[in-house]
């Protein structure tokens, strides 16, 4: 169960970082999960550079392999990450997704 | 500076199912004491080397829980500093005996970790990095994956150079009976094994490991008839907690501040370095320690380690022990564990492995991504 407070307190920060931006710097592609997200591997993260100036780790989505380059822009997106159980509050984050 | 170490001891290294980590404590204890031969009432403290008994066992207050199994009414404190906590203990041990507080100081380094199932253990290790790297499901293979994709850019640096630094360590680690993978394995094994994080795959990867070490320490002594061996440098920086806040994803900079400060300390220079045990908790990771540490420059460690120039025969011989790849990585007792193969290499009682005429011994211990790094010079005096 993830607490609400910190879901609360995170989207104040999560609304200052949407639809930005930026290029990948780095990706790797995760087999080997850690709980909360057994159902996604293998799934991709990457650290972006983003166009306010920062840099930022999350996951892409929404990608094939020619997205797989240092340099491929992406911008960031709302998403649902981890799995939780039933019952409590689905958590929102932020995730990347590559554009043209 | 100059801390004689008198005696040090590890258990061994693996999945010890059968043994408590009371029990894992109790028994290096008993070995380095045996050694250094004095008695346990010259104890004045002890530091406790741990990350994850509480996240995973439910027990913290580790200081009066091993002082209690060492019949020790002490201080006792528990050191975390993620992967580096080993490492940081003995700064700590080392702070404590300078200060003059403390003339004699125990530092024990302990992890159980295979009681537990992968995804827990990912994510409790996970407690080292920053909340957006767990939000992201990022993993530690995964966060030194994207250095190794980076250094691969920047430097060439191939998946057959990361595998050199595997198979390197496990013939080192078939020399050591204490370690958790003691036979070799293959660059074709290696370039064969299971993704975990690309490109980082499984032989990559130090496993996951129980074990613990200990070291006596005391304010520089004389030694009657021994060899006598002191740590000369002790010296410790931190970074940024999360990998994207990095100035540079090729190299990890807490390590290049602690070493350039180890060696200031010191007055020792990398070309007199004749061991190191350095922090190899992935291939990549030991192929950037060589270049941060100062040993070779950006983009000339993994040629050579390819071609032998850290192996047996070489200068300075690199994870002589087997490093955490093939010894082991029982997080908070590396630290310890890498102090005390250097502490036998330079007394010369190393047997199959011994390295010939060691005198200068380097330990190199990272916690996290490299948000923190703690490094030890020691160095043998007749």
């Amino acid at each position: 169960m993830i607490s609400p407070i910190k879901i609360w307190r995170n989207q104040k920060k999560v609304i200052k970082l949407l639809n930005l931006k930026g290029e990948i710097i780095s990706w790797t592609k995760i087999y080997v999960p850690p709980s909360g997200f057994e159902g996604q591997a293998p799934y991709m993260v990457v650290i972006a550079g983003l166009e306010n100036g920062r840099r930022y780790t999350a996951q892409l989505v929404d990608w094939e392999e020619r997205h797989l380059v240092l340099g491929q822009k992406v911008k960031t997106i709302l998403r649902r990450t981890r799995n939780t159980d039933e019952e409590s509050i689905i958590p929102y984050g932020i995730k990347f997704k590559p554009i043209e | 500076m100059n801390v004689t170490v008198l005696g040090a001891s590890s258990t061994k290294f693996g999945e010890l199912w059968q043994i408590s980590p009371r029990d894992l404590v109790g028994r290096t204890v008993a070995d380095t004491l045996l050694e250094a031969d004095i008695p346990r009432r010259k104890i004045q403290a002890v530091i406790v080397g741990n990350m994850l008994s509480g996240i995973l066992g439910g027990q913290e207050h580790l200081g009066a829980f091993f002082a209690e199994e060492l019949n020790l009414k002490v201080p006792a404190v528990k050191v975390e500093s993620a992967c580096a906590s080993g490492g940081m203990a003995v700064h700590t041990a080392v702070m404590a005996i300078i200060s003059g507080l403390y003339e004699t100081v125990l530092v024990v380094g302990v992890e159980k970790m295979t009681d537990y199932k992968p995804e827990e253990l990912a994510q409790a290790l996970m407690g080292a990095g920053s909340d957006v790297e767990r939000e992201a499901g990022a993993t530690f293979p995964a966060l030194y994956a994207m250095m190794a994709r980076v250094h691969m850019d920047k430097y060439q640096t191939t998946e057959t150079d990361m595998a050199a630094v595997a198979v390197k360590n496990h013939l080192h680690a078939s020399l050591n009976s204490q370690a958790h993978f003691p036979f070799r394995i293959t660059v074709e094994q290696v370039l064969a094994s299971p993704k975990v994080a690309s490109p980082l795959k499984l032989l990559d990867c130090s496993p996951v490991t129980d074990g613990a070490a200990s070291i006596l320490l005391t304010k520089s002594a004389k030694i009657k008839n021994k060899r006598q061996v002191s740590i000369i440098a002790s010296a410790s920086s931190t970074d940024s907690l999360g990998l994207s806040e990095r100035q540079s994803l090729d190299s990890i900079k807490a390590t290049s501040i602690a070493a350039k400060k180890a060696f200031e300390l010191s007055a020792v220079s990398p070309t007199e370095v004749d061991i190191a045990e350095v922090h190899d908790c992935f291939t990549i990771a030991e192929i950037m320690a060589m270049e941060d540490i100062g040993f070779y420059k950006k983009g000339e460690a993994a040629p050579a380690i390819r071609e032998g120039k850290t192996g047996l025969n070489g200068r300075p011989v690199v994870n002589i022990s087997g490093g955490l790849k093939a010894s082991g990585h029982p997080v908070g007792a590396t630290g310890v564990k890498q102090i005390v193969e250097i502490y036998h290499q330079l007394k010369g009682d190393s047997g199959k492995r011994q390295v010939s005429k060691a005198r200068v011994g380097l330990s190199h211990n990272v916690g996290g991504s490299g948000a923190s790094a703690v490094i030890h010079i020691l160095k043998s005096f007749k």
